[in-house]
C-alpha cells in the first residue's frame, strides 16, 4: 500500500498537504496525528469514501479501484449498525456488501461468535446491547470477509481491558495472517504496544514515519540513567566534564543512589561507563528512550 | 448493482416485518372504509328530533298548506306573537308571516328559542316560496292548474360524447363518459398520490436521517457508492409502497366486491347491462340516467385500465422525483426539525396542485391546469385529476417525459448533495450551503 503525493483541499482549508507514504505489507501501521490534522481524510481516501485532488493510491501495486473495497475493512472512530436490526441479520448484510455470500456469511459469523462467546446475541437488537458489546459486533464485522487491509479507528475505546487485550490479540493475529493493518489511534501506549511503523500527521503534512523502535531511537537525547551504590561525591568526581549532570532521583522507594546524566553525541560512552564503574558500584546504566507520547508532543510543538 | 439489491432487500425486509406497518397496512383500509360510511351515520342519527315550530299566519293563506315533514313540525296556534314568544318555550321557535306576504316576501320572521342553523332557515323559505309561488300562479284563473304543473315539472340529464380520435375509432357507439364520475376518480386519485409522495418521501427523509445519526452511513459507504445507497433506500422504500399500496387496493376492492351488489339494486344493474350493450330505451320512466352513466363508466374495463396505467406511471415518477429530493433534504439535516425548513419549499408544489386540482373540477383544461400538467413538480398530482375527464394522449406523454426527465436530473443533483451531506454534523443546512454541495468536486 502506497500513498504518492496525495493532496485534499476543502473549501477554505487544506486537509492534507502532498502527503506521501508507504505501509509494508504484514505490518501494523500506526496513523497518529492531533485532531483535525488530517487523519480521517486520509483514511477516507485508502477506503474511496472519497478521491484525493491531486495524487496516488496504490494497493497491492495497483492504482485503486472499485473492486478494492471488498479487501478492505473499516472499522470508523464513530461505530454505526442499525439499531433495530437483530445482530446476525445485521451482520450478514454487512459481510454480503463485501462480496461474501449469505450462506459464506452465515459459517464465518458463526465461527467468530463462538470464538468470541457471544452466541447468545445472533437474535438480539443491536439496541438491547452495550456500547462495548455492540463494539465487538462490529469489530467482527469489519474483519468478516478477510480483508488484506484493516483499517482501525480508535478500535479500543469503550473497551474494557480484558476485551480492549483479547481485540489487541486478534488484531495481531489478523497481521500474522498476512493482512495489514493501518491503525489511528490517540493512545500513545497502545501505538508502542502493537505498532510497527507509524506515521505522524500534523496540520495536513506527514512530519515523521518510520519503524516505531527506530524513530523513539532516533529521538532518544543520549540521556542515560545510572543506578548505583556509593557515595555521590565521588560519581560527580568521576563524571566532571565528561557530560552533564541532570540531577538525582531520589524517591524512597527506590534501592540504588540514580542520576540521570546526558552524554553528548560525540562522547564516548563506554568511557563514560568505565569512569562510573571506578567512582562506584554500577548496578546498571540505561539510555531512556522517550515514550511515544514525548515525540508526539514534541513532534507536534515542532520541537523534534 | 448487486449491491443496490442487498440494500433494497435489507430496506424491504426490515420494514415490512415492523409491527407498525402490518397494523397500518390492515387497519388503512377499514379507517377509510369507515370514513366513507360515518358521513352517513352521522346523518342518520344527527336527524334528532322534528323540530316544533308554532305558526302565526296573519295572511291565513300560507299557514294551511305548509306540510311538515321529518324534520319540521309546523303547528298553527291563535296566540298573539308575544304570548307565544314567552309561553311556547318547548317549541323550536315561533313563526310569524305577515298578513301581506303576498306582496311583501321579506314580511317572514322566525324567533328561536335556541340557534337555528342555514339548512333549516332554507328550508323554510323553500317552502313559503313554494306556497307563494303556487298562490299567485292561482291568481292567474288557469283551468286544470294542478295538473298542469305536474306535467311540465322536467329534470333534465346531460350526456356527453367525445369528438377526439378516440370516439371517431370507436365508433358513434362510443359512450359517455360521466363527469361526475370523472371527477370523483380524479379527485381521489389525486389524494390518493398526495398521500403517497407525502408519506413515503417522509419516509425516505426520516430514514436516511435516521441512519445519519446512528452513523451507519459511515460503515456503509466503506463498501457501497453513496448513489447506490441512496437509491437502494428509494427504491427499497418503493417497494414496500408498493406492497401496501397492493395489500390495500385488494382489500378495498375486496370490500367493495362484496358490499357492490348489495348497493347496487338489481334492476339499475340490468339497466347498465342494456345501456352498454346499446339497448336501453333511455326515454323510459324512472331510469336514473346519472347513476346509469356513472356505473356504466366505472364498469368500462378499457376505460379504467387507461386510468390505472397513467396512474401508475404518474406514481412512479412523482415518488421517484420526490424521494429523491427528500433523501437530499435528509442527508443534510441532523434532525427531523433541522429538516423542516428545508422541506417547507419542497412541499409547496405538492400542495399548490392540491388546490389546482380543485380548479380543475370546474375547467381541465384551464391554462393554470394545463402549465401545472407541464410543470413536473405538480404534473403528477393535477394529472390524476384531468385525465379521467379525458385529454389527448400526447399531452400526457409530453407530461410524463419531462417528469422523468426531471427525476433523472434531480437524482443526479441530489446525489451529490447527499454524498457531501451525510459527512456534515452540526451545521444546520441552508440552499445556499447545498448548492455549494452540488458544485464539490469529488
Amino acid at each position: 500500500m502506497r500513498i504518492e503525493n496525495v493532496s485534499k483541499h476543502f473549501a477554505g482549508h487544506t486537509a492534507l498537504d502532498d502527503v506521501s507514504l508507504s505501509i509494508p505489507q504484514g505490518s501494523i501501521y500506526g496513523l497518529l496525528g492531533p485532531n483535525g490534522a488530517g487523519k480521517t481524510t486520509l483514511i477516507r481516501i485508502i477506503n474511496r469514501i472519497t478521491a484525493p485532488d491531486s495524487g496516488r493510491v496504490l494497493f497491492d501495486g495497483h492504482e485503486i479501484a472499485p473492486e478494492d473495497v471488498y479487501h478492505i475493512g473499516y472499522l470508523p472512530e464513530e461505530r454505526g449498525l442499525y439499531k433495530k436490526m437483530k445482530v446476525g441479520e445485521q451482520a450478514i448484510f454487512f459481510a454480503r456488501l463485501k462480496g461474501l455470500s449469505r450462506r459464506e456469511a452465515t459459517v464465518r459469523l458463526k465461527e467468530w461468535f463462538v470464538r468470541f462467546g457471544i452466541q447468545d446475541w445472533w437474535n438480539k437488537k443491536v439496541e438491547e446491547l452495550s456500547k462495548g458489546m455492540a463494539q465487538k459486533v462490529q469489530f467482527i464485522v469489519t474483519i468478516l470477509h478477510e480483508p488484506k487491509l484493516l483499517i482501525f479507528d480508535e478500535p479500543f475505546s469503550g473497551f474494557d481491558p480484558i476485551n480492549a487485550n483479547q481485540l489487541k490479540d486478534e488484531i495481531l493475529a489478523l497481521r500474522d495472517k498476512g493482512a495489514t493493518v493501518i491503525f489511528s489511534t490517540h493512545n500513545m501506549s497502545s501505538v508502542e504496544e502493537i505498532c510497527d511503523h507509524i506515521t505522524l500527521i500534523n496540520k495536513s503534512h506527514n512530519i515523521l514515519s518510520g519503524p516505531v523502535s527506530e524513530i523513539r531511537r532516533r529521538h532518544g537525547n543520549n540521556i542515560f540513567r545510572i543506578a548505583y551504590r556509593g557515595e555521590e561525591e565521588s560519581l560527580h568526581k568521576a563524571l566532571e566534564g565528561r557530560c552533564d549532570l541532570l540531577g538525582v532521583e531520589d524517591e524512597e522507594s527506590m534501592r540504588y543512589n540514580t542520576m540521570k546524566i546526558h552524554i553528548e553525541r560525540d562522547e564516548d560512552v563506554r568511557a563514560v561507563i568505565a569512569a562510573v564503574n571506578e567512582a562506584v558500584e554500577l548496578r546498571s546504566f540505561d539510555e531512556i528512550i522517550p515514550s511515544m507520547n514525548d515525540i508526539f508532543i514534541r513532534a507536534v510543538a515542532g520541537k523534534l | 448493482m448487486s449491491n443496490i439489491g442487498i440494500i433494497i432487500g435489507r430496506e424491504f425486509n426490515e420494514r415490512v416485518r415492523k409491527k407498525s406497518f402490518i397494523i397500518t397496512t390492515l387497519l388503512m383500509p377499514l379507517l377509510m372504509v369507515a370514513m366513507m360510511i360515518a358521513p352517513s351515520l352521522i346523518m342518520l342519527h344527527s336527524k334528532g328530533d322534528a323540530k316544533r315550530i308554532a305558526v302565526i299566519d296573519h295572511s291565513g293563506i300560507v299557514a294551511p298548506q305548509l306540510e311538515s315533514g321529518e324534520e319540521i313540525l309546523y303547528e298553527p296556534t291563535d296566540l298573539s306573537v308575544e304570548e307565544a314568544r314567552t309561553l311556547l318555550t318547548e317549541y323550536f321557535g315561533v313563526l310569524e308571516i305577515g298578513g301581506d306576504i303576498m306582496t311583501n316576501p321579506n314580511n317572514l320572521r322566525l324567533y328561536a328559542n335556541g340557534s337555528t342553523s342555514l339548512t333549516l332557515e332554507e328550508s323554510i323559505e323553500g317552502e313559503i316560496s313554494d306556497i307563494i309561488e303556487r298562490e299567485k300562479l292561482k291568481g292567474y284563473d288557469i283551468h286544470n292548474l294542478d295538473e298542469i304543473l305536474r306535467q311540465v315539472k322536467t329534470s333534465v340529464t346531460l350526456t356527453t360524447y367525445r369528438n377526439d380520435e378516440q370516439s371517431e375509432q370507436d365508433g358513434p357507439q362510443e359512450q359517455a363518459k360521466s363527469s361526475a364520475l370523472s371527477t370523483a376518480i380524479g379527485f381521489i386519485l389525486g389524494m390518493a398520490l398526495y398521500f403517497i409522495l407525502i408519506l413515503y418521501g417522509a419516509m425516505v427523509m426520516q430514514s436516511v436521517i435516521e441512519e445519519k445519526n446512528s452513523r451507519v452511513l459511515e460503515v456503509m459507504v466503506s463498501s457501497v457508492k453513496p448513489f447506490d445507497l441512496m437509491m437502494g433506500k428509494i427504491l427499497g422504500i418503493a417497494s414496500v409502497a408498493a406492497v401496501q399500496i397492493l395489500i390495500w387496493g385488494v382489500l378495498i376492492v375486496g370490500t367493495s366486491a362484496i358490499a357492490m351488489p348489495a348497493l347496487i339494486p338489481a334492476d339499475v344493474m340490468q339497466s347498465v347491462e342494456a345501456m352498454q350493450a346499446g339497448t336501453l330505451d333511455v326515454t323510459q320512466e324512472g331510469v336514473n340516467l346519472q347513476m346509469l352513466n356513472a356505473v356504466s363508466t366505472a364498469t368500462d374495463v378499457h376505460y379504467m385500465t387507461m386510468i390505472f396505467v397513467w396512474l401508475l406511471l404518474y406514481t412512479i415518477g412523482g415518488y421517484l422525483l420526490y424521494s429523491a429530493i427528500f433523501a437530499a433534504i435528509g442527508s443534510s439535516a441532523d434532525s427531523v426539525q433541522d429538516a423542516q425548513q428545508l422541506q417547507t419549499p419542497v412541499m409547496l408544489p405538492i400542495i399548490i396542485s392540491i388546490f389546482v386540482m380543485m380548479t380543475i373540477f370546474n375547467d381541465p383544461n384551464s391554462p393554470v391546469a394545463v402549465w401545472c400538467s407541464y410543470i413536473p413538480f405538480t404534473s403528477p398530482i393535477v394529472m390524476m385529476a384531468r385525465i379521467p375527464s379525458g385529454i389527448p394522449t400526447w399531452e400526457i406523454v409530453l407530461s410524463l417525459a419531462l417528469l422523468y426527465a426531471t427525476f433523472v436530473a434531480m437524482v443526479w443533483l441530489s446525489a451529490k448533495i447527499y454524498r457531501v451531506g451525510i459527512f456534515m454534523y452540526g451545521k444546520k443546512p441552508t440552499f445556499k450551503e447545498l448548492w455549494k454541495w452540488v458544485r464539490y468536486k469529488y
